[in-house]
């Protein structure tokens, strides 16, 4: 706090060595008058900016963030300000699910030579950020707690898979098996109402392999282990976009992977139906129809209809078969190309800002820091280097605090950029059951709007849109500080 | 015949308004609505409603915490002679004192697991004993058994008293509180609830039905031997790993699992001093037996998974003569892939090598 | 106001055997087990490039006076704010007026530990774990076999046994390192060479100019001096590669498992047998160890 001003608000700036860091220079030098709320970090570049910094300085109390750097096509480094901008506006666009007013941060290109532009960005940035007043937090909102809307309406029917090819598809994967480490697939597991991967090598271990409603582990998070043994894979339509978007990144090999695929007709909300059976003590049976399964647990029956009890990404999933598989057999199912928007996002979408933040704050406070959101990513490949027990950087303490898991959160998130397939694993594995898939869905509904509606994991050739760029963007303009 | 006490269903905050004011925190199980709902034990305050849910999240906190502050640490210099420093350290236990209310007879036993290392070994944790101490412990019996637990396997039951100070039972919409260690007893005669002693039997029925409804246990005498024999059998822990994501909700979710970091956290000697926590560690992660030279004995999931289970089935019991797995399920409720330690341990039974 | 237990049921509980380990011989710290005891660096030794010593002085000048350990074991030195690593205390008990650690660089607080100077403050805990039986090995001979960094515990029980020479038979070390430069203690070992109780061969790596000593891999070199096994303890720390063919070759020259004594080290944060790292199988090296024979070693599961 300023000795004489005790008005004064912390708003942290970015600012490139090359050009916006000399900017202010030149502003100084020149005697233009600034606001002194700026607390000024040089950094090389403003590609040297990971989003992270201005989402950890957000969330441990500043009240503004801003990015400078050189102006596009004058990057000291030639390309460092183009990726920035993906970047940046992909993270102005993510805040607002958080609770943040995106106003708080910006960014803005100003040249060594233009103290004037500084003077008058900064000056504005500032008064933006007086009339905003200081931050609120997440540690002082008070804890929401509020259910998704799942009555919803699927882009295709939804149903229990009885007619795919399954015993098929096990005879086309007995004839491969020799040339493979393993096939990974589903069987059922503890009891019939819970399938486990299964990992087949021999024929007999084929013959287990299940296909249905139960399958909703994403067989792909695996595949990264075993890369450089050639390895079969059987998918859900989802799935393979894991594994397609696997392949962008050269996380996996294609000359590797054998993909065998059925139609998917949706997976079932294990959640869901769990909270409808209750407490019981086993299962007697799993019957399945057409549209549903019914569950006789200690002796009660209990129907689970597709359409009411399916996963939420189900409803709006419009790849029922594998994008990419050298077998598939069977036909899905046609899609009515609806766009919707998924249950969480959509109920995040209804909120104020400020419930957002309460939302968060009423999720968070149970996370216990397990990791299985991260572990169950597909995309999460550095795993056992994770920055969030790196010591060095030391991003994060161990602090059970509600900062420290929501940073974990958007460092996942973020991570996921233009990658995330929306398999909704992570959510799915969260034992205590935080609807952290709505963070991912939020950056990718932000990447299909800035980037011709790029949708991850749809095409093996395609470059994920944030590691690359374009000299001029169609959809990021620039601000207007005039 | 210890103090019986009987509890209406309306009598319920006025108790555990009763129990705050023995306590400085009373833990009860809280409902927390989600997609997929989970219930957590959570400070009592007047008008929260309660569930008498088995918990999603045990109430293992209680006694060690997500993450604590063992250290604080500040430096200060001599105004006369700058070169003289003195560093302070703060040790003094995070410590309030707490009744946990309704939690299930596999969590309170998970008590006496964490108490073994933690108060009988070589060095007893002076943290742990401070709240171990004041703790009381509310248990409430089940009423049957769920899909994945398997409490009898291990020792326990549905109506075991281990690790419980009142042992509570559901009769229709009553609880009758059943004394069970000498602290429970003073607690029950000092609160005004009714006598219970004539529904005992009420109770001691619906215990008994609560055990007819379990399956029958197999005999894991030999387990810890068995286990130990296959520690060189990769292959076997291999397929029993090959599903495991390497997270920690398996641990992290265990009322048994006590492994730990210490980290040190601020900024060391700067203004504001330091902190040393601990904090919850998971044996699952590669990183939690990484040594700074890049040496790593456990450095895939296969070696871990079988410490794991060795420590749960082996080891433990090798040191402290019983399993450190209490049969309450939860890590194979929550296991994202579906994995399943009953399973582990019965193949390892049967492994012939 | 809280309700006052008693827990005089919980400590009845019979422990079985294995669990009773017999550390009533063991100086211990007393008191919070994590309650580091505030110290000062008073000398900073560059020993390689690597690897610096650092002697340190407990503040409290009644708890340094008191302070009591045996050869072989640690301590875990922290630096506030960055945190705590294990090293074994490795000036001899005799020496009363500071505590010596060597530690070579490897991680963060490693790296921080090489950044203190003389004044700094450092948190000690200390003494852990076990220590070398060397009252066991009285009239014996002893060889000890040192690789790299693997010299620190080995300085100390050597400096106590020649303390005591007249209680044991000859005593001999192989001390073996990279090159000449990778040396810790340079400025003591002309000294050993020329002691006449310590019988005292250097060895290095590969060929280096000047070099008057042995060339050649420790175990090699060990097989050529050839030591007579009987009435022998070896007693060898190193890195786990060397430590894996140094045993083989002392198989091959005929010693005998429970004549082979090494002290190891595991990833730890607790040091008092609680958080669950540094095991093997059922015991931990921070209390059941660091100081195994090999013959208890090979009671253990394979998992180093």
């Amino acid at each position: 706090m300023p000795v004489l001003n005790s008005k004064e608000l912390r708003i942290v700036g970015f600012l490139c060595n090359w050009c916006a860091y000399g900017g202010a220079d030149t502003a100084g030098v020149a005697r233009a008058g600034q606001p002194t709320d700026l607390r000024i970090i040089r950094v090389p570049c403003s590609g040297r900016v990971d989003p992270l910094f201005v989402l950890k300085a957000l969330l441990e109390g500043a009240d503004g963030v801003l990015v400078s750097g050189c102006h596009p096509r004058d990057c000291h480094y030639a390309a460092g300000n183009f990726y920035a901008r993906r970047r940046l506006e992909v993270l102005k666009r993510f805040l607002p699910v958080l609770g943040i007013d995106d106003a708080r941060f910006e960014y803005a290109w100003v040249s060594a030579s233009e103290g004037q532009r500084w003077q008058h960005v900064v000056t504005s940035f500032t008064k933006r950020i007086h009339a905003m007043g200081p931050a609120p937090h997440f540690d002082d909102a008070k804890p929401l707690l509020r259910v998704a809307d799942m009555a919803l309406t699927a882009l295709r029917p939804l149903g229990t898979a009885q007619n795919a090819a399954v015993n098929e598809l096990k005879q086309v994967i007995k004839d491969k098996l020799p040339e493979l480490n393993c096939v990974i697939g589903w069987q059922q597991g503890y009891d019939g109402a819970h399938a486990t991967p299964l990992f087949m090598k021999t024929p007999e271990d084929v013959d287990k392999l299940s296909w249905g409603p139960f399958n909703v582990m994403n067989p792909a998070v695996y595949l990264p282990l075993f890369k450089g043994k050639k390895t079969g894979v059987v998918v859900k339509g989802c799935d393979s976009r894991s594994v397609v978007e696997l392949l962008q990144e050269n996380l996996i090999k294609r000359e590797d992977v054998i993909i065998f695929a059925l139609p998917c007709e949706g997976t079932l909300d294990i959640a869901r139906v769990n909270e409808k059976l209750g407490r019981y003590t086993r299962i007697n049976a799993v019957a399945y129809d057409e549209a549903g399964v019914t569950i006789t647990a200690d002796g009660k029956e209990h129907r689970f209809c597709m359409n009411d009890f399916a996963q939420g990404k189900c409803y709006g999933c419009a790849t029922p078969m594998a994008v990419l598989a050298d077998t598939r057999l069977g036909e899905p199912h046609k899609v009515n190309p609806v766009s919707s928007v998924p249950p969480e996002l959509a109920m995040l979408d209804d909120m104020a800002l400020s419930e957002r933040m309460a939302f968060w704050r009423g999720q968070m406070e149970r996370c216990l820091r397990c990791y299985a959101c991260r572990n169950a990513c597909p995309m999460c490949v550095c795993r056992d280097y994770c920055v969030s027990d790196s010591r060095n950087p030391h991003w994060m303490s161990q602090d059970a605090d509600i900062n420290q898991k929501l940073f974990f959160q958007t460092i996942h998130a973020l991570h996921l950029s233009g990658r995330c397939t929306g398999c909704g694993e992570c959510q799915r594995a969260c034992p205590v059951g935080i609807p952290i898939l709505a963070l991912r869905q939020q950056i990718a509904r932000a990447v299909a709007q800035l980037f011709d509606d790029y949708k991850a994991g749809l095409n093996p050739a395609a470059l994920p849109p944030l590691l690359g760029y374009e000299a001029h963007e169609k959809n990021i303009h620039e601000r207007d500080w005039k | 015949m210890s103090t019986i006490r009987i509890l209406a269903s309306d009598g319920l905050p006025a108790f555990l308004s009763f129990l705050s004011q023995k306590h400085q925190r009373v833990l009860v199980p809280v409902v927390k609505s989600a997609n997929k709902r989970s219930v957590i034990f959570e400070p009592w305050r007047a008008g929260m409603p309660v569930v008498l849910e088995k918990a999603t999240v045990p109430p293992k906190e209680a006694v060690l915490p997500q993450c604590e502050t063992l250290l604080t640490y500040k430096k200060s210099k001599n105004q006369e002679d700058l070169g003289d420093i003195t560093v302070s350290l703060d040790d003094t236990p995070e410590a309030l004192s707490t009744a946990i209310f309704a939690c299930r007879p596999c969590d309170a036993r998970g008590f006496r697991v964490l108490d073994r290392p933690f108060l009988n070994g070589l060095f007893p944790d002076p943290y742990y004993k401070a709240r171990r101490e004041s703790l009381t412990v509310f248990t409430i019996t089940c009423s049957s058994g769920c899909n994945t637990c398997f409490c009898h396997w291990v020792g326990g039951g549905p109506s075991s008293p281990e690790g419980s100070d009142v042992l509570m039972t559901k009769i229709e919409e009553a609880l009758m509180l059943q004394a069970i260690s000498p602290a429970g007893e003073a607690l029950l005669k000092d609160c005004d609830l009714p006598d219970g002693r004539d529904i005992f039997p009420r109770a001691e029925a619906a215990r008994k039905a609560a055990w007819a409804s379990l399956a029958p246990a197999p005999d894991l005498k030999q387990a810890p031997q068995k286990i130990a024999a296959l520690f060189g059998n990769d292959d076997f822990w291999q397929s029993q790993t090959s599903g495991c994501l390497s997270c920690g909700a398996c641990t992290y979710l265990c009322p048994a699992c006590y492994c730990f970091n210490i980290t040190d956290e601020g900024d060391g000697f700067g203004v504001h001093g330091g902190r040393r926590l601990r904090s919850w560690d998971n044996c699952m992660s590669s990183l939690f037996t990484h040594e700074a030279s890049g040496h790593n004995p456990r450095m895939l999931k296969t070696p871990r998974m079988r410490n794991r289970v060795s420590h749960k089935f082996s080891t433990y019991p090798e040191n402290w003569g019983t399993f450190s797995c209490n049969g309450c399920g939860r890590c194979i409720s929550n296991c994202p892939v579906s994995l399943d330690i009953r399973a582990i341990v019965l193949a390892a039974l049967d492994n012939a090598g | 106001m809280a309700t006052k237990k008693t827990k005089n049921a919980r400590a009845a509980e019979p422990l079985p055997k294995n669990a009773v380990r017999n550390c009533s011989d063991r100086p211990m710290p007393s008191g919070n087990p994590y309650k580091p005891a505030v110290a000062t660096v008073t000398e900073v030794i560059h020993e390689t490039a690597a690897i610096k010593t650092l002697r340190v002085v407990l503040d409290d000048p009644a708890v340094m006076a008191a302070f009591h350990y045996e050869p072989g074991q640690v301590g875990q030195l922290s630096v506030f704010g960055v945190g705590e690593s294990t090293f074994v205390i490795n000036s001899p008990p005799s020496q009363k007026k500071y505590l010596q650690f060597s530690v070579m660089q490897a991680g963060e607080v490693t790296a921080a530990i090489h950044r203190l100077t003389t004044g700094d403050k450092v948190g000690v805990r200390a003494p852990l774990g076990n220590f070398f039986p060397w009252r066991d090995w009285r009239g014996k001979n002893i060889f000890f076999v040192g690789g790299g960094i693997g010299i620190a515990p080995l300085r100390v029980i050597m400096l106590h046994l020649l303390e005591r020479m007249a209680d044991y038979g000859k005593i001999s070390l192989l001390y073996g390192a990279r090159s000449p430069r990778d040396m810790a203690y340079s400025y003591e070992i002309e000294g050993w060479l020329h002691n006449h109780d310590l019988d005292c061969t250097l060895c290095i790596d590969a060929p280096f100019e000047g070099w008057r000593h042995k060339v050649g891999l420790i175990p090699n070199v060990l097989l050529n001096l050839a030591p007579d096994p009987t009435n022998c303890i070896a007693v060898l720390c190193g890195p786990p590669i060397m430590i894996k063919f140094t045993l083989q070759a002392l198989e091959k020259l005929g010693f005998l498992p429970e004549n082979i004594v090494t002290t190891l080290e595991k990833r730890m944060k607790c040091g008092i047998g609680i958080c669950g790292r540094c095991n093997i199988g059922g015991r931990y090296i921070c209390i059941d160890g660091p100081v195994f024979t090999l013959k208890q070693l090979q009671a253990l599961p394979q998992e180093l």
